[in-house]
């Protein structure tokens, strides 16, 4: 008999070990696949840089102006250096496979530092991590990037004034996507965490237990578990339109995609500051109203307060939610990667950007995979503080 | 001088359909300890809510009779309830300081009142403090969170918060039921200085507290306020029979 019980109890243990190794290895999988294609991407210049490549066309300010720095010693062999023009040039490839002619060095005496941009007034500089895409000279042919780097510099060396210059910024970075997602939960906070903690404090504290209450209370309920592309259904019809006939708006934009999104955190939002006002002790109240206090008075000066740590939980849960939201944004917004972002108009955030990436022909899985390994780490440090915070607040609580 | 300070006549208490208080007359004086006494359930607590209409938080909750603080009916509908509670405060069962430093706890009740003088904070707090014989174990420690203090220092700290506000009454209920021995000796000391200046009303479950430290005790039972007399007459020649019974031990 004892011996049964003891399978039994084995058994139950197996499928609880089983269960969990199931489940950290679906999330080991996670970060493994997103680690393993996007880690290669990840540095600052992609968190700072335009998505868009620029085109630059540019021409020397004076002739005659030249570079005096020699080639730097430190420089890679594979890097040709224009001593006149101070410019050190490499061959690469892009995604594509196409040569392109990358700029690895420019000495601080450059001319190309200093060039007038033949579409403006303007002056332009030429950067490291730029391409050129063609020299194009007066006497003699253009050097075009197909023909590589070296020819290039043997070509600027040999001529003392050059037609134009055209070359583009890298691109391919992700800062408007990143500003985006700073806005969006900037202006989505603002507007759901007031309003919903409002809520909360008015169906705990204020409400008469009748049935308008309880039907509001299921209705929040309800709304919770609504897919979020329902609200961006919702977004599409009424606050895109709104929006262009009040703003200066004239599609989606940032102020219609986060009121939709302040939309789909009202709920979390007042479900989760109500339970943090639940728990805080009836004493407390009746303390407050016993010294003289009246209801406002106790509500705000004693029950908010004691429940901050919940509202805290609460508006970090909201704002993960805001960059983990795509399907709502699509509609809301659009799904144009932009590189100047305004209030009023299109551009993406960082969970969007992807959905973008993988629908481009091709999918650009790489750097797919490394905007969702900024997104993990973003989440991850929400997490972490959203734990230290609880902490930290719920000590004088007990 | 009106030695009164509440006047209960005829009162009647109903939770929904249940009748929790049936026809209470009870006076009590000023400058006095009055304690209230009774097995659990017997309506004490019920009482002294009645007195700063704490009551008034529970739905369903209905009274009948009159009960007069000097001389005006608390329960008449012009009455002021805020006005009642700054001049009748309360101390309860559990200590429960707010979650905010001890100098905020003691000039809660003075702020919620529109004080907003730093000087005159201070004076409030500091006396206050002085006065609930907490003065010298916090002084240093103004700023740091009540939620440190130990349960009986709590207490104290809930006394001082009631005295901030210069009440006439401070209504007990049960205040060192959830102390220790030592702790409960220092709130009966500290209660027996207070009613110098205050009137007091507590519910407690210990006879021999309500033996030591009060002027009038009145018995409760089931409801129904059974007797009412001098502490020491209460205690050694009970007119009652149930009175008896109950300080004798035989039940409760």
């Amino acid at each position: 008999m004892s011996n049964k019980r003891k399978a039994i109890d084995i058994a139950y243990q197996a499928i609880t070990y089983l269960a969990s190794s199931v489940s950290l290895l679906a999330l080991s999988m996670i970060v493994y696949f997103v680690w393993s294609n996007g880690s290669g991407l990840l540095n600052m210049d992609l968190l700072t840089k335009d998505y868009h490549a620029k085109y630059y066309n540019g021409e020397m300010v004076e002739v005659g102006d030249y570079s005096t720095t020699l080639r730097p010693s430190d420089l890679d062999d594979d890097i040709y250096y224009s001593e006149q023009y101070g410019i050190g040039l490499s061959d690469a490839k892009d995604r594509e496979g196409n040569p392109i002619i990358l700029v690895e060095y420019i000495a601080s005496d450059s001319p190309m530092l200093k060039l007038a941009d033949r579409n403006s007034e303007d002056i332009i500089a030429l950067e490291e991590g730029m391409l050129i895409s063609k020299v194009a000279f007066f006497d003699k042919a253009t050097a075009l990037r197909t023909f590589g780097a070296e020819y290039m510099v043997n070509e600027l060396d040999s001529a003392t004034d050059f037609r134009e210059i055209v070359f583009t910024s890298l691109g391919g970075g992700i800062r408007g996507s990143i500003i985006t997602t700073l806005y969006l939960i900037g202006m989505t906070m603002a507007m759901a965490l007031p309003i919903g903690v409002f809520t909360a404090i008015y169906l705990n504290e204020f409400a008469k237990k009748n049935r308008i209450t309880s039907t509001l209370r299921t209705l929040i309920d309800t709304l919770t578990g609504v897919p979020s592309i329902i609200y961006g259904l919702m977004g599409l019809a009424v606050f895109v339109p709104l929006t262009i006939s009040v703003t200066p708006a004239t599609s989606g934009n940032l102020i219609s995609g986060s009121l939709t999104l302040a939309v789909i955190l009202l709920p979390v939002i007042i479900k989760s500051t109500e339970e943090s006002l639940k728990v805080v002790p009836d004493g407390l109240r009746q303390a407050s109203l016993a010294l003289g206090a009246n209801e406002t008075q106790t509500t705000f000066k004693v029950v908010l307060p004691s429940s901050i740590p919940g509202i805290l939980t609460a508006s970090l849960l909201g704002i993960g939610r805001v960059i983990g939201e795509s399907a709502a944004l699509i509609f809301a917004i659009g799904t144009a990667v932009k590189d100047d972002i305004s209030i009023f108009g299109k551009s993406t955030s960082l969970a969007v950007h992807i959905w973008s990436m993988m629908t481009d022909e091709p999918a650009n899985i790489e750097l797919s995979s490394t905007i969702a390994i900024i997104i993990l780490m973003i989440v991850l440090v929400l997490n972490i503080t959203v734990k230290l915070l609880s902490k930290k607040f719920m000590k004088p609580m007990q | 001088m009106d030695k009164q300070v509440f006047n209960i006549k005829n009162l009647d208490l109903y939770y929904g359909k249940f009748q929790a208080l049936k026809n209470i007359n009870l006076t009590i004086e000023k400058n006095k300890v009055t304690a209230l006494i009774g097995p659990s359930g017997c309506g004490k607590s019920t009482f002294i809510r009645v007195l700063n209409r704490m009551n008034d938080l529970i739905e369903e909750c209905r009274i009948v009779g009159d009960v007069h603080f000097h001389q005006d009916d608390i329960y008449h509908e012009k009455f002021d309830v805020i006005d009642l509670r700054t001049r009748v405060g309360m101390v309860f069962q559990k200590p429960n300081p707010f979650p905010m430093s001890i100098y905020d706890n003691v000039a809660y009740g003075p702020r919620c009142q529109g004080i907003k003088d730093k000087a005159e904070l201070d004076e409030i707090v500091d006396k206050a403090l002085k006065s609930a014989a907490l003065y010298e174990e916090v002084n240093e420690r103004m700023k740091e969170s009540a939620m440190d203090l130990s349960g009986g220092q709590q207490q104290r700290l809930c006394i001082a918060r009631a005295i901030a506000m210069n009440p006439e009454v401070i209504l007990m209920d049960e205040p060192t039921s959830a102390l220790d021995p030592i702790a409960t000796l220092k709130i009966e000391e500290l209660i027996n200085d207070l009613k110098e200046q205050y009137t007091i009303v507590i519910v407690t479950h210990s006879m021999q507290q309500a033996a030591r430290i009060s002027d009038t005790t009145a018995f409760f039972l089931m409801g129904e306020l059974i007797e009412t007399d001098n502490t020491d007459k209460i205690f050694t020649q009970p007119k009652m029979k149930e009175t008896e019974d109950y300080i004798t031990g035989r039940f409760g």
